[in-house]
């Protein structure tokens, strides 16, 4: 019947047409007078009252974009990028915008919480700040068991038995609770989350140019190849990045994109290339082969910063050619060969890497292989080239405590277990308390859901629930996530919209860009932002930390930061929200810069100018913290003294670019990247599959699905499979299927489809949430000490009346999560989860 | 782009979308090979855009230029914001579509809001002069005067307009001309990270819109309807464009 009404009103026409025009409220502006601002303002679209405008920084995810939030009437009811910075350029993405989402949302803990049933039972007593801090400085008894404190801990000369656990701790909020609070308190056993993001590239990149994170130069490059990275859809500088790469694709770059799974950065690059999981590196050596075979390289570059020869670099490559590529990657040779040369000849190229290419077994030498393609290419902080980091560093006058802490030895994995854990291996934490016989008193857990986040859940569970080996769980968090849920006392922190930071991330056109995060609405409930916290817990205890609010911090800095205290310091911060130096020239070729080497001693063996300290004997003899410290310049290829690329203070290297690793050859792997095959798929059974697990546009890791706006778009998580796959077992779309791995089986949905590589399973690990609220959950929003700030909450539809099975088995509205069958295990080098090499077996349901 | 087959389904449903398209093809002979989708030569646009009863005076109109669209959702969130629009219930989505066999799968995206016709059907649908068109080409609902009565959603052909859950009254995408008349770019196009959408003066020879279209191979949603959007497409894949409903 619609269509009928509607074609007729179509046969209506123009005879009505007129009807419509006379509008009311209509802009009379004549064409050709109208020029509208891109952005800085924003109107009530009831009132058309002007909002108020509060300059900040996002913490949606670790890209931590400048924003701009417009409060209405004492609400914060939207928000923008900020177009101060030349970062974003005033552009925010979904995530960031969603923001608002998790200030107000229903689930949002408002209060402390002390546990009163039984661990994961839900039974919680609301408390005060001061009794919830009372019994955390000096224990008590929580559900008819005591605990101790942490005054208690500290006075019997065992501060390091209370670990603290961070997921997200960045700017001045980790300066105040880590290089202040944590540092005076005494304990050395601090935990972080690196080891399931990326660290195997930080790893690689230490040992190979020696600091870490690499910026790449879209504005001015010619041509993209890409490996495992999903730029347009989630990076650690996302917004940045995304509108630089799709720009620079505007202007006819060519982006080439090797992923097991058609990403949206797959799907809008040149070519979408599927590859075998875990084979990048085979790939990349051959394309090394491709260049040097074919006279592509940059022979200063290599000789000049290098630790190789052309010469070494043609024999170590010479058996990695295109076809013996072809046999381990599933790329045909000639198309590994044509990109190779596209790519040589395109010069300045940028090859870009992230997770699906390194979180392997062989990513630390994959990533170190992609560091070689670039130097063999010149491609190294060039103009259009991969380009290290350049961020912002702020300076606060607060003397940093001189404590000599303790830490127990539960960080890094078992002993032995990985070479350069360089940034913890956070996976294995929990296996190391489960084991012992180090374990802490007081495990406190900060904005992290180690339960969720890290494989083998069911494991993590049963430890949390485990009352001997885990006596006292604190949680400090804005919802009740499923480490929060199992935890003795849940602290409400305020959001990233209602505090004060001083924050620095890179800024891709390799500039410094200062900028600060201040609250936007005062905190709700009785949240309080932890730097504040610590800062009352540290009295309790009986020290001082010199400062008295989080807010001084961050004025200090703006008033001490050269650069930002010339501007206008503090006041201009809060007016601007960020402050950069608009003369400032971007950081190109920062280790070809000549070095004056007056007073420095030459280490004949490694060529490493460094100030010598009396009791040194030479270069090579110091370790990686004093070697980063004592380093002055490199004597390069070409007799000079330049600055080279420095050891960071993780180990010991010289000042070259070090394709060959000795770090690498002294624990017996290959000094120059070589093929590195992977054990369990070397294994697999001809009915094996490859997991691979993978991130969208709309969520933030475990983070975001508390955002009403991004889990409407995105709830479920049906895996992955190819019709080659499911054909066979019987498996059409949208079927439920079962996933096995050596650690458990999940009951999800199937996805048939033409977007993903056969051999592998890939399963978003956003969805699945059993807590973190009813928007992530599908439970009812507002059930859990929450409150109904938000009428909204009443128009939420996925998930509705579905059948709850538990949280292994597919639910409507809310998937399963895929971390229940990933077994925590590292890479060999650096430690890195191996996210991408699960073995899985798929059958119908 | 939840994974295809899970998103809602759309409150106005059904597949009559697919049953006009086919219907208006027939008729409209070549351009009806692909049933929704026209190109308009830079020329044609153009002359339309002069030809507008509004000539002389700002036309409000967006270009998404799909070459440079990322499918990122900041648009249909910063909508969701800055109009404070309810769960269930979108003024702009990007509609997600897969095609082609491996491994030469494609992805493609496809911004979806009012299309602020020229000659839109649903003003002439609307039996209280609710729903109304602005001088300068903007539609709009007055809410006072809208009884919910829906003729203007079944009127119109692209699914952009729906019933508000808390008001109980149609509302859709007013081109934020709660910010244009006060001199700010509408939200979504604010925030689009590609700079994919462009607005502005469609009669001003020298706005980027106006450009755009004199000098790109312009596409529309269903042109063999006669309802002239003033939301142009650049680069869009033809198999995104036939059935417009609200998936996303």
């Amino acid at each position: 019947m619609s269509q009928i009404t509607r074609r007729d009103l179509l046969k209506l026409g123009a005879a009505s047409a007129g009807i419509a025009a006379t509008g009311l409220g209509a802009n009379m502006a004549l064409g050709g007078t109208v020029r509208l601002a891109e952005s800085g303002k924003d109107f009530s679209a009831e009132t058309g009252k002007e909002r108020q405008a509060i300059p900040s920084a996002c913490w949606q995810c670790v890209t931590r974009d400048g924003i701009i939030g417009f409060v209405e009437d004492g609400r914060l009811v939207k928000i923008e990028g900020n177009p101060e910075l030349p970062r974003t350029n005033g552009k925010l993405c979904a995530r960031g915008q969603a923001g608002t989402n998790i200030l107000y949302n229903p689930d949002r803990l408002l209060h402390p919480l002390k546990r009163v049933g039984k661990r994961g039972e839900g039974r919680w007593q609301q408390i005060s700040w001061d009794d919830a801090l009372g019994l955390l400085v000096d224990g008590g008894e929580i559900a008819g068991r005591k605990v101790k404190g942490l005054r208690a801990l500290r006075d019997e000369g065992h501060p390091e038995n209370f670990m603290f656990h961070y997921g997200r701790m960045k700017g001045s909020d980790g300066k105040i609770i880590k290089s202040h609070f944590l540092t005076a308190y005494g304990t050395k056993t601090i935990g972080n989350h690196t080891g399931i993001c990326e660290c195997t590239k930080w790893t690689a990149q230490e040992l190979t140019w020696g600091s870490h994170y690499d910026n790449w130069d879209f504005d001015n490059t010619r041509f993209i190849l890409n490996f495992g990275s999903n730029v347009l859809e989630c990076h650690t500088n996302h917004v940045p990045m995304a509108q630089r790469c799709i720009a620079a694709m505007g202007r006819g770059v060519e982006m080439y994109t090797f992923d097991v799974r058609l990403s949206n950065t797959a799907a809008k690059s040149t070519e979408w290339v599927p590859i075998k999981p875990g084979t990048d590196l085979a790939v990349v050596l051959a394309m090394c082969h491709v260049l040097m075979a074919n006279d592509l390289y940059d022979q200063p570059f290599i000789e000049t910063y290098t630790n190789v020869s052309v010469e070494e670099l043609k024999s170590h490559l010479a058996t990695y050619t295109p076809e013996w590529a072809e046999t381990i990657s599933g790329v045909p040779a000639e198309k590994i060969r044509s990109i190779a040369l596209a790519y040589g000849r395109a010069k300045p190229s940028v090859c870009i890497s992230y997770r699906g290419a390194v979180m392997h077994y062989n990513g630390v030498q994959t990533e170190r292989a992609i560091l070689m393609l670039e130097a063999i290419a010149g491609n190294i902080d060039c103009p259009g080239g991969r380009c290290r980091a350049v961020g912002a560093s702020w300076k606060f006058t607060f003397p940093t405590p001189k404590t000599k802490g303790k830490k127990l030895h539960i960080l890094d994995g078992h002993k032995g277990a990985y070479a350069y854990p360089t940034h913890h291996a956070s996976h294995q934490v929990f296996d190391m308390i489960r084991q012992g016989p180090e374990r802490p008193d007081i495990y406190m857990i900060y904005c992290y859901n180690p339960v969720y986040v890290n494989g083998d859940v069911q494991g993590n569970i049963d430890l949390m629930k485990d009352e001997e080996k885990m006596p006292f769980i604190v949680a400090c968090d804005v919802a009740l996530s499923e480490t929060a849920e199992l935890a003795d006392l849940v602290l409400p922190d305020a959001t990233y919209l209602e505090r004060w930071t001083c924050d620095d991330m890179v800024c891709p056109s390799q500039i410094k860009e200062f900028y600060i995060r201040q609250p936007m609405v005062k905190p709700l409930g009785s949240t309080r932002n932890f730097c504040d916290v610590v800062i009352d817990i540290a009295k309790r205890l009986g020290f001082d930390l010199g400062f008295e609010s989080a807010e001084e911090f961050v004025r200090n800095g703006c008033e001490n930061t050269p650069g930002v205290k010339e501007a206008g310091g503090f006041e201009y911060m809060k007016k601007h929200g960020a402050w950069y130096d608009r003369s400032a020239k971007p950081a190109y070729f920062s280790h070809a810069k000549a070095v004056d080497i007056t007073g420095a001693t030459l280490d004949e063996a490694t060529g490493v100018y460094y100030n010598q300290q009396p009791g040194d004997t030479d270069y090579s003899s110091l370790d990686g913290k004093h070697a980063a410290k004592q380093y002055v310049a490199q004597k390069c290829g070409d007799g000079e003294a330049h600055r080279g690329f420095p050891p960071d203070s993780h180990r010991w290297k010289t000042g070259m670019l070090e394709i060959r690793s000795k770090a690498l050859a002294d624990k017996g792997f290959d000094a120059i990247p070589a093929w590195m095959a992977i054990p369990e798929h070397e294994a697999m059974g001809s009915d094996d599959l490859i997991l691979t697990t993978y991130k969208v546009n709309v969520q933030t890791h475990s983070r975001s699905q508390n955002c009403k706006w991004l889990t409407e778009i995105y709830h479920e998580n049906p895996a992955w499979i190819h019709p080659q796959v499911a054909q066979p077992l019987g498996v059409e779309d949208g079927d439920m299927i079962t996933v096995t791995s050596s650690v458990g089986q999940i009951t999800t949905k199937a996805r048939v489809t033409e977007a993903i590589t056969p051999g592998v399973v890939a399963i978003s690990y956003h969805c699945g949430h059993w807590a973190w609220g009813g928007y992530a959950s599908s439970k009812s929003c507002g059930e859990n000490y929450g409150h109904a700030c938000e009428p909204d909450c009443h128009n939420k539809w996925w998930g509705k009346g579905a059948h709850d099975k538990g949280p292994k088995v597919w639910r409507d509205g809310r998937g399963v999560h895929v971390n229940w069958i990933v077994p925590n295990a590292g890479d060999p080098i650096g430690g890195g989860q191996r996210w991408m090499d699960t073995v899985v077996k798929v059958a119908k349901a | 782009m939840n994974e295809r087959q899970t998103s809602k389904e759309p409150r106005s449903g059904g597949d009559r979308e697919g049953l006009l398209n086919r219907r208006e093809a027939l008729k409209a002979g070549a351009v009806g090979a692909v049933g929704a989708i026209g190109v308009l030569s830079g020329y044609t646009a153009a002359r339309a855009a002069v030809d507008d009863k509004s000539a002389g005076q700002v036309r409000y109109a967006m270009v998404i230029d799909l070459r440079k669209c990322i499918g990122c959702h900041a648009c249909s969130v910063a909508c969701k914001s800055e109009n404070n629009v309810p769960l269930g219930v979108w003024r702009t989505w990007v509609k997600q579509v897969e095609r082609g066999g491996f491994p030469s799968t494609q992805r493609h995206f496809l911004p979806r809001l009012c299309n602020h016709c020229q000659e839109p059907a649903c003003v002439e649908a609307c039996p209280t002069r609710s729903a109304y068109q602005r001088d300068d080409g903007v539609v709009l609902v007055r809410e006072e005067r809208c009884i919910g009565c829906k003729l203007c959603m079944a009127a119109c052909p692209y699914d952009a307009r729906f019933f508000h859950p808390e008001k109980k009254i149609v509302n859709k995408c007013t081109f934020c001309v709660h910010r244009v008349d006060k001199g700010v770019v509408p939200s979504c196009v604010n925030t689009c990270q590609g700079n994919a959408r462009i607005f502005g003066d469609l009669n001003d020879p020298d706005s980027d819109v106006a450009k755009l279209v004199a000098r790109e191979s312009v596409q529309v949603l269903k042109p063999e309807l006669g309802t002239e959007p003033r939301v142009f497409y650049i680069g869009a894949d033809t198999g995104t464009m036939g059935r417009v409903r609200k998936e996303i």
